[in-house]
């Protein structure tokens, strides 16, 4: 398939099957590209992106065994692969270990492997106290680039890229698109993601896949964007601009949160993690109906504050609920969706608190179907929860702590890892929720959702309170008639 | 684990793992056909100073092993010594007869569970996992992929405890912690061990994939990152480990301190 100059590579008439699933996945479906093109790859969740990803690598059906057939499969002579989860994708305990191993792969000689570590690891802007560090001691963000150092290793020509930042917080997938920007430099990219903001400066191609995973769209970046802006919406995507399309029909927090009356308060109140004091709030009074935003850098303690405050950790000091029995009254969402789940199938995991606050059968029965409609979760009702798609995981989580009813709810990052669209149905759902009174304490590292939404911001850092404001973030960077809707909340 | 080793610098974590490993299994067959309770009383004496003094965990860890250890030898014990056979009986009661023989014998398998436990633990506590399977690797030839294996799952642990914590903390939300009673119980254990094995399942395939995509071949030839010598140390050790056996035949001979020199005799 190469001409001199020229290598292409790609897949022809590509047909694919998931195990018990009736229907072909991709049919016949062709995609090629050539030696120093840029591609994004963009569609909505679920329609086969990832998995085309691993076809054109060879990963499947090499290493991952699924029934296919096509009528050619060029894979390029060196390539590397970054997946999804920065945890799993290393097999050695240590960093440099991690790209020795790489280099073991290719049979460089022993005494050359220091200073070619050193050499990834610089490219990546990765700077380490010592090589030989533990890799579970780094931040997501740094594992994805350590990740990126040790495909380096691997000299590879084209690179794939498999949504590497959505387990990122906002800083880290800048970073990380950063360094792969310089990186990629001289290579070929491919990349699925569904935040494009930080992709978009250095792509040339778009590849629009609709639900049945079809390719309906092919060609230069800005053209495709701009002819298919509303399927960009439709696909959940986060492109620049989204916020301020979502803002002109969802008018925000506009109710005062003018409640004076106390649902938490906390004295002297200390979180400890390994015997470590993590957390020290002196005097802290959320009140009914706000919604509290706790932000900060990464380690800042914010986890440790709710985590706290739910009793999940040791802690010292005063806590009082305004409930005698706060554990019927406040529920938690944490930031890993799978972490909420006790029961094996979906409909169970919805009636379990109920059945455990000993409600009576039909009243769970009612209040499930109610939820798995509301969350439109009635189709996955008799799933397994780990198997449902990564939006639908987050509404059942939720779903499943707001079944009772709480009067607060303390989530850890609900929009992390989610696409626009289930990010945005949350918040509608929360802001309801909110309007009805309850209220919700969240961490969050969306400055967007603090600035629209929050009524009041606590900033952490180094595990105390350093900020605690009424919302009005929003003078900063909005214009005039911005600033009036915001005064409204300040109470 | 990091905090659990005092010093990865004494002598015995310079030794070559393989042929640690190699001596270390020698011992094990050595003392499972000694008889003679006192070489198996200097014996563990003596791995015990050993152990102390070659030993890479910190003491608090140290102390509770050694004690663990002791504890799971009295079990083995007692179950010989409460229920043997012999003619010169201590103490009997119901079906718990102790006969001096019986006694002996007891001791002798409680202290080889002892030796034993201490002659592990003076290996696992100064051999750290990666330099070990490369050793392997290198001079064992085990099999690229049992090694590699071995070191991503050794990669594992410390995830699974994180998860653990994790479902825990998720009981104690969901109100699952506060279900009462043996059927809340099997449940909750059912959880724990669904959801590890799902998810460790879920993780191995994961890392998998992800080690073949970086051209681990299971077959082809490979360099190393950590060439495993020889050193003079591994003399020293040898020596040590001669040492402290001979010593123990020896002492046994000269200061016998008790008149069982064949368990199985009497």
């Amino acid at each position: 398939m190469s001409s001199n100059n020229k290598e292409e590579w790609g897949v022809t008439n590509l047909r694919l099957a998931f195990p018990k699933k009736k229907t072909m996945h991709f049919k016949d479906l062709s995609f090629h590209y050539v030696k120093g093109e840029k591609i994004l790859l963009l569609g909505p969740s679920g329609c086969g992106k990832s998995t085309l990803l691993q076809v054109l690598s060879g990963l499947i059906p090499k290493s991952v065994e699924l029934p296919m057939r096509t009528e050619s499969q060029d894979i390029p002579e060196s390539w590397g692969f970054i997946f999804q989860d920065p945890e799993t994708q290393f097999c050695m305990p240590y960093a440099d270990e991690e790209i020795a191993f790489v280099l073991e792969n290719r049979r460089t000689k022993c005494e050359d492997m220091p200073s070619l570590i050193q050499h990834y690891l610089d490219m990546v802007g990765l700077k380490l106290e010592k090589n030989h560090q533990l890799i579970r001691t780094l931040s997501g963000g740094m594992k994805q680039r350590l990740a990126v150092a040790s495909i380096l290793a691997l000299e590879p020509e084209v690179l794939f890229l498999d949504e590497p930042t959505a387990l990122l917080d906002p800083k880290g997938t800048e970073q990380l698109w950063q360094t792969v920007q310089r990186i990629g430099k001289d290579r070929t990219l491919l990349i699925v993601e569904h935040k494009i903001d930080h992709v978009l400066d250095f792509i040339d191609r778009v590849i629009l896949f609709n639900q049945n995973g079809e390719i309906f769209a092919d060609g230069p970046k800005a053209e495709t964007l701009r002819r298919y802006q509303d399927k960009l919406d439709e696909f959940g995507i986060w492109h620049p601009g989204i916020w301020d399309d979502y803002e002109k029909n969802h008018p925000g927090n506009q109710i005062t949160a003018n409640s004076k009356e106390p649902v938490l308060e906390l004295d002297h109140f200390m979180v400890m993690r390994q015997k470590k004091v993590k957390f020290t709030a002196d005097k802290l009074c959320i009140h009914r109906g706000e919604w509290v935003t706790v932000i900060g850098e990464n380690g800042a303690g914010k986890s440790t504050m709710i985590e706290g405050i739910m009793n999940l950790l040791r802690t010292r000091g005063k806590i009082r609920w305004v409930f005698d029995h706060p554990e019927d009254h406040v529920q938690f969402v944490f930031q890993n969706p799978e972490y909420q789940f006790v029961t094996d199938q979906v409909d169970a995991e919805l009636g379990f608190s109920l059945k455990v606050n000993n409600l009576t059968e039909e009243e769970i029965y009612k209040r499930v179907n109610e939820q798995l409609l509301r969350y439109a979760l009635e189709e996955q009702k008799h799933q397994h929860p780990f198997q449902l798609s990564v939006g639908q995981k987050r509404r059942l989580s939720v779903a499943s702590a707001l079944i009772t009813y709480p009067d607060v709810l303390i989530l850890d990052e609900p929009t992390y890892g989610q696409d626009a669209r289930n990010t945005f149905a949350l918040l509608d759902l929360f802001q309801q929720l909110r309007e009805e009174g309850t209220t919700i304490i969240m961490v969050t590292h969306e400055m967007e959702i603090v600035r629209h939404y929050a009524t009041r911001v606590l900033k952490i850092k180094d595990g105390r309170i350093v900020d605690d404001s009424v919302n009005n973030s929003g003078e900063e960077k909005k214009s005039g008639q911005r600033v009036d809707q915001h005064e409204q909340i300040i109470f | 684990m990091d905090n659990v080793w005092t010093s990865t610098n004494k002598l015995f974590f310079k030794i070559n793992p393989s042929l640690k490993f190699v001596i270390i299994s020698s011992l094990f067959i050595v003392y499972l056909f000694v008889h003679n309770l006192n070489t198996m009383i200097w014996a563990s004496l003596l791995f015990l100073i050993l152990y102390y003094l070659v030993s890479g965990l910190t003491g608090k860890w140290s102390f509770w092993f050694v004690f663990l250890t002791l504890i799971v030898s009295l079990f083995s014990a007692s179950a010989m010594i409460m229920f043997g056979k012999g003619d010169h009986i201590i103490y009997q009661k119901y079906l718990i007869l102790i006969t001096q023989e019986s006694l002996a014998r007891g001791i002798l398998l409680g202290l080889r569970t002892f030796t034993f436990s201490l002659v592990g633990m003076i290996f696992a506590t100064t051999t750290l996992p990666v330099p070990f399977f490369y050793s392997l690797m290198q001079q064992l030839k085990v099999p690229v992929r049992y090694a590699y294996g071995c070191m991503a799952a050794f990669r594992m642990i410390p995830i699974m405890a994180e998860e653990l914590m994790h479902i825990r903390q998720a009981m104690i939300v969901r109100g699952m912690a506060r279900q009462k009673g043996a059927k809340a119980l099997y449940e909750r254990m059912n959880r724990y061990m669904l959801t590890m094995l799902a998810q460790s399942i879920r993780r191995a395939q994961r890392t998998a994939i992800a080690m073949e995509a970086k051209r681990f071949s299971m077959t082809e030839e490979r360099t190393y990152y950590y060439e495993i010598g020889w050193s003079r140390y591994d003399l020293f050790f040898v020596v040590i480990i001669l040492l402290t056996v001979t010593l123990g035949f020896v002492c046994s001979a000269y200061f016998p301190l008790t008149p069982f020199t064949n368990v199985l005799d009497h």
